[in-house]
């Protein structure tokens, strides 16, 4: 039928704005319901005064700590744009894997286990989401910032959020230890799940207030890690995914992460991306079996999948015969899994 | 002597015989008829519960009480209106910095008596209203113990005060001059003989025999003691409001109690019913 | 670097400048409606434990089996300043238990006993009755149960403690277990009033 063959070229390109226009006016639309209340007035004050009590009585502080301050929200968005800046200098301008480990360490301690994962960027998408959408849902300031500032990152120098900052990518990173190669048509296949991911979270958050729900943050893997807690199969589910992260780099950041799609999204015009250049590095294609994220076509680095993690670097003979003491003959090296090497 | 519940008056909603927010007190006369105050209004009911008349009052009245000449007082906050049987206002009681949240009055002789939720004793004047002296202001808590936020009280024929004390779950006999002459009840959350919860009972009313009949809050409930403090009969436990507290109560010649269902705004009649009510 | 810009490049620079003046825009109308704080509380006139006129209800324990730490960051707070410091506390007190030799009732409504009583002021020897009474939550013992908060609640009790959220060992949790789980939508991350 020509009408179905017609609406089925004009559907896709006007779902997505027509979606959110549909989601907005809901948003508008939908004040919750104000519930009815049983007003009582009690007429007097009747609760005994320090007076009444006597003998010198002091009616005792009722203790409410307060909400985490606000400074310390400012430091971690400081603290954020910082480690994003030192991720990109290390990443595009040192080019060395050393100072980025240090890097998404120090990342991994302070956003992961110090400050326990919430708010993370991955999981401010679902907020920003329900914040489009719903006009009673404001977010915090430095939430916003949690959000733009990665993306932001991205589109001058790619994935350098996942390169050193990122606790759940950091988390993973350092468990690379025997990577294998992931056939590259299953790679590419399993890429499309984290825009799955990123589509049934933002469906779930828009959703109205009563059933909204943040999948993202419901089914992380690594937080329960994070806080030494949480619901056992969740973590037994990280478990699971650090073990498989041996064998396979990254397997969340890889093929699920939702903000990763994004983020691959922007990194795809990044201004000055990472990158294997013949005149900075040598063009041998060494690189290419050192990547443990399959990000290296051609000898050269994908801009929407790579991490930036500097494995390629650390495996250059260009690189290492910079440092003179450290000079490995390239077909030595080539043998070894790039951890290995001195 | 068992009760049935007979029958309601008022209740809520915009109609001249209900109440639209607030139901706080009730009273009768020597005629029968019955006196409700609540809406910052007097409302009369006749013998066969129809509006008789209504007036408005100056301020939310929180209790009503009808003297021997028929004349109306009406408890509020910081003062006491009182009208004629016509509902012209005679006069009004103040007592700058003394008198707070009036919550019940009662007369013996020639004493008026006003309950200071505020202050948290009873207050006795006399007629020209000047105040003579406190009742219950030499309790050790500096007054009666009500955290449900009224003080109830009722003279009974001999003019002896019966005061209610909530908080200690008692019910207290004072005479006019504030000398305590006894006491009865004790805490129970299971008999029926004690009173229940943090505070009760909440309100109380003497009837022509000196039987003490009591309200309580949470669950509601009313119940009549004899003179000695004993437990008579249960009257209602289970037609109340669940929220109902402070439930004004006033008791006629026949025994009919009149109850005041403070959440549903009805006026809740109880008849006596076997050999005792007729005879 | 040549001056002569590829087609490539061109139209990089117009995806980035895209790009990021779409992210601005984004972040302008949220920054306009956004607030200053982030943090979960409990709405008690919400809350079923606390909410006037909910009365005869079953105690609503979510706060205390929900929240992913082991001892939930909800604890019940005792506001004393509205607190009536009665004798019979029906929130310490389990009222319709057998009352004991003392007169007092003989079980208690914590079953983690975390709150304390204590009597204060001038204190009466011969008739505890006559004493005004202090009730103490211990915030190292209190899960957050509410079954104290459903007993306070007008008309039995005045309503002096309620349900707060522990901002101390509160996770900040972006989504919230309790709150996913809370069936009267009382837990929320309101506006700093």
């Amino acid at each position: 039928m020509p009408r179905c063959a017609s609406l089925g070229t004009v559907l896709p390109r006007v779902a997505g704005p027509g979606l959110l226009l549909v989601l907005v006016l809901f948003g508008v639309s939908g004040p919750a319901a104000a519930q009815e209340h049983v007003e009582y007035e009690r007429p007097v004050d009747v609760a005994p005064t320090e007076d009444t009590i006597g003998e010198g009585y002091v009616t005792p502080e009722v203790q409410r700590p307060r909400p985490r301050a606000a400074a310390w929200q400012i430091a971690d968005v400081v603290l954020l744009a910082a480690a994003l800046g030192v991720a990109a200098w290390l990443a595009i301008w040192r080019r060395q894997r050393g100072w980025l480990v240090a890097l998404t360490t120090a990342c991994l301690l302070y956003f992961g286990f110090y400050r326990e994962g919430c708010v993370c960027p991955i999981g401010s998408t679902q907020n920003v989401a329900v914040a489009l959408v719903d006009h009673t849902y404001a977010v915090p300031h430095y939430v916003i910032a949690l959000f733009v500032l990665p993306l932001v990152a991205a589109l001058f120098f790619g994935r350098v959020f996942c390169a050193g900052v990122c606790p759940l990518g950091a988390i993973q990173e350092l468990m690379v230890l025997k990577p294998v190669e992931v056939p590259r048509r299953l790679d590419k296949a399993l890429g499309w799940l984290k825009w799955i991911y990123l589509g049934t979270a933002l469906y779930y958050a828009v959703l109205p207030a009563i059933e909204r729900d943040f999948v993202i943050c419901r089914f992380d893997p690594f937080v329960g890690l994070f806080r030494f807690t949480g619901a056992a199969w969740l973590l037994m589910v990280g478990g699971a995914f650090l073990v498989v992260g041996i064998f396979v780099g990254r397997p969340y950041c890889r093929w699920l992460c939702p903000y990763g799609a994004l983020l691959s999204a922007f990194s795809r015009y990044a201004w000055r991306p990472f990158s294997i250049t013949p005149s900075r590095e040598l063009d041998c294609g060494l690189c290419q079996s050192a990547c443990p994220y399959g990000a290296i076509e051609e000898r050269r680095a994908v801009r929407t999948s790579c991490f930036a993690c500097g494995r390629c670097y650390r495996s250059c003979p260009v690189h290492h015969a910079e440092t003179p003491e450290s000079v490995v003959p390239a077909a030595e090296l080539a043998g070894r899994p790039p951890e290995a090497a001195p | 002597m068992k009760y049935q519940p007979a029958h309601t008056i008022g209740g809520r909603g915009s109609a001249p015989d209900q109440f639209a927010r607030a139901l706080r007190g009730v009273a009768l006369d020597g005629a029968g008829r019955l006196y409700a105050v609540g809406d910052s209004a007097v409302k009369v009911f006749d013998a066969d519960d129809a509006l008789a008349r209504q007036w408005p009052t100056d301020r939310p009245g929180e209790c009503v009480a009808v003297d021997r000449s028929g004349r109306v007082w009406v408890g509020e906050r910081e003062q006491v209106e009182i009208f004629d049987s016509q509902g012209g206002l005679t006069d009004t009681w103040r007592d700058p910095g003394q008198l707070g949240l009036v919550t019940a009055i009662g007369f013996a002789g020639s004493d008026v008596f006003l309950a200071d939720a505020t202050a948290r004793w009873v207050r006795r004047y006399d007629q020209g209203g000047r105040l003579l002296n406190n009742i219950g202001d030499r309790h050790r808590k500096g007054g009666f113990h009500i955290p449900n936020g009224v003080v109830d009280f009722a003279v009974d024929d001999e003019g002896i005060l019966h005061v209610a004390n909530p908080g200690m779950h008692r019910v207290e006999r004072y005479s006019p001059d504030g000398t305590l002459l006894g006491r009865f009840g004790r805490f129970d959350g299971r008999d029926p003989e004690g009173f229940p919860g943090c505070c009760n009972p909440t309100n109380l009313t003497v009837d022509d025999q000196g039987r003490v009949i009591v309200s309580e809050k949470a669950g509601p409930r009313v119940k009549v003691y004899d003179p000695e403090g004993q437990l008579l009969e249960v009257v209602a436990d289970d037609v109340f409001d669940p929220t109902a507290k402070n439930m004004d109560l006033v008791v006629d010649s026949r025994g009919r109690i009149f109850v005041a269902d403070t959440a549903t705004l009805e006026i809740r009649v109880f008849e006596p019913t076997g050999s005792e009510a007729t005879a | 670097m040549s001056k002569t810009h590829t087609r490539r490049e061109v139209l990089g620079h117009a995806a980035r400048g895209t790009a990021l003046a779409g992210l601005g825009g984004l972040t302008g109308l949220l920054w306009l409606k956004a607030n200053a704080t982030f943090a979960w509380s409990i709405n008690a006139q919400r809350c079923i434990n606390s909410r006037l006129g909910a009365v005869g209800v079953d105690v609503c324990e979510r706060c205390s089996t929900e929240c992913v730490l082991a001892l939930s960051a909800v604890r019940a707070v005792n506001e004393f300043k509205s607190c009536g410091r009665c004798y019979v506390c029906p929130a310490y007190f389990k009222i319709t238990s057998a009352v004991g030799p003392d007169g007092l009732p003989t079980e208690k409504v914590c079953p983690r006993d975390a709150i304390k009583r204590e009597a204060i002021g001038w204190i009466d020897p011969d008739d505890p009755a006559n004493n005004f009474y202090d009730y103490t939550i211990d915030e190292t013992l209190c899960n957050g149960c509410g079954r104290c908060v459903l007993e306070c609640k007008e008309p039995a009790g005045l309503g002096s403690i309620r349900l707060e959220v522990r901002h101390d060992t509160c996770l900040d949790c972006n989504r919230c277990a309790i709150a996913q789980a809370c069936p009267e939508d009382a837990f929320d991350r309101p506006e700093p009033a």
